[in-house]
């Protein structure tokens, strides 16, 4: 049994979970939809989680309920219109770096992210963005560790790819 | 090593998530060969790139109606019975009899320390109240803090090591006033909580709760307590600057 209670232990994960969500659906009523079903399945099984690993347990209930509810087809090219970026302010007072980014590279680099194959798409994610550990995203996305270093490594080299001129430009500055 | 072995190992290298003496070997090989080197920046600069892009936070309709899934709250028996495990800890005086009872019931006070830090850290980041003075200048946080408490702590921006120093706050952490440093590392920010430690040095100790990862150690008569969602290996790194 976990410590503490379902509000303490995997409400403060929300942001996690719904971040992961929108990058898998990419976009926000679905990402919204994905997460309150999760929630109530993270509710029912709560009583499964050890108390260590909430966030990656929530992750990987995230990812079950996403996998279940969109057939494969839909998830490799699923895009409904677009979402502007205007709904999601940058944390300037915390990043100040990020506000040295031109807008137009940060929408390129999230095209970028987007384009990739799901598999690809969520490993940099939960790296990149998640900050999470090997032995983390080993355990959300139910891979050896070893599978989860050669298949970043493969995401990286398409983004460089697909982001050549950019990612010269970033090295330039 | 060749470079075929540094292109299989780059990743993890630049992730830091090889073992130290791996790592090192793998340094030392970079200072010989051009080509390795430029890989590695390349991926350093991809890996900025990747950073800028948006974090996406639920919404207030969302946060709503996933935390009405159940009524919340604000204090469950069980931190209660575990604020009763530290009252317990500190009141039990030294002495030979008590001497075991009292190493064990530490331990506990430790644990249950460690559930209010998380439980602080959260609150800090899910109310809108994580950073009483904003500066990334330590003149202006250390002083700050000791017009608000009894005691400053030691405070240094890691800005350079990629830890830059975000502010201060006051909190309260096991029924006392501490202080709060507030650090960020890419999108993740690092609380650490600083107060007088009545007790001798103690190694660092790491643990994980609840999806946080915790640090803790005893320096300068200071305790410190390092609480982030940052992967583990980068927040040792930090846990490791931090007590440079």
């Amino acid at each position: 049994m976990p410590h503490g209670r379902f509000e303490e232990v995997v409400l403060p994960h929300l942001d996690a979970a719904f971040n992961y969500a929108r990058w898998l659906t990419k976009n926000e009523a679905d990402a919204e939809d994905v997460v309150q079903d999760a929630y109530l399945r993270a509710l029912r099984f709560f009583s499964s989680l050890r108390a260590e690993d909430a966030r990656a347990w929530l992750l990987t209930i995230v990812r079950n309920t996403w996998y279940g509810r969109f057939p494969r087809r839909d998830r490799t090219d699923h895009r409904t219109g677009f979402d502007e970026m205007s709904d999601e302010p940058p944390n300037d007072a915390l990043d100040p770096e990020a506000l040295l980014m031109q807008q137009q590279t940060v929408d390129t680099v999230r095209a970028a992210i987007e384009q990739l194959p799901a598999d690809f798409r969520e490993v940099i994610v939960l790296r990149e963005l998640e900050g999470l550990s090997y032995k983390e995203i080993a355990a959300v996305i139910g891979i050896p560790m070893g599978t989860v270093m050669s298949r970043l490594a493969r995401a990286r080299e398409r983004l460089v790819i697909i982001l050549g001129p950019a990612t010269s430009r970033e090295r330039a500055s | 090593m060749n470079c075929h072995e540094i292109g299989r190992l780059l990743d993890a290298y630049v992730d830091n998530e090889l073992e130290p003496a791996e790592s090192a070997e793998i340094s030392r090989y970079l200072e010989t060969c051009g080509t390795c080197t430029s890989r590695l920046a390349q991926r350093e600069s991809l890996g900025r790139l990747v950073r800028s892009a948006p974090y996406y936070t639920a919404s207030d309709r969302l946060r709503a109606a996933v935390a009405t899934s159940r009524a919340p709250s604000r204090f469950s028996p069980t931190l209660l019975a575990r604020a009763a495990v530290v009252t317990l800890a500190v009141s039990l005086g030294s002495g030979a009899v008590v001497r075991t009872m009292r190493s064990r019931h530490a331990a506990e006070a430790t644990t249950s320390i460690a559930e209010d830090v998380v439980a602080s850290h959260v609150r800090a980041l899910m109310g809108d109240h994580l950073v009483d003075v904003r500066s990334s200048d330590q003149h202006t946080v250390k002083p700050w803090f000791l017009g608000n408490l009894d005691y400053s702590p030691p405070v240094e921006d890691l800005t350079p090591v990629g830890f830059p120093l975000v502010g201060g706050r006051l909190d309260y952490v096991a029924g006392r006033a501490v202080a709060a440093l507030i650090y960020q590392r890419h999108q993740h920010v690092i609380n650490v909580f600083v107060w007088p430690a009545a007790d001798a040095p103690t190694p660092i100790d790491s643990r994980s709760i609840r999806g946080f990862h915790v640090w803790h150690w005893t320096r300068d008569g200071m305790s410190f307590w390092a609480v982030s969602d940052l992967n583990d290996p980068e927040l040792a790194g930090f846990a490791q600057a931090l007590q440079k």
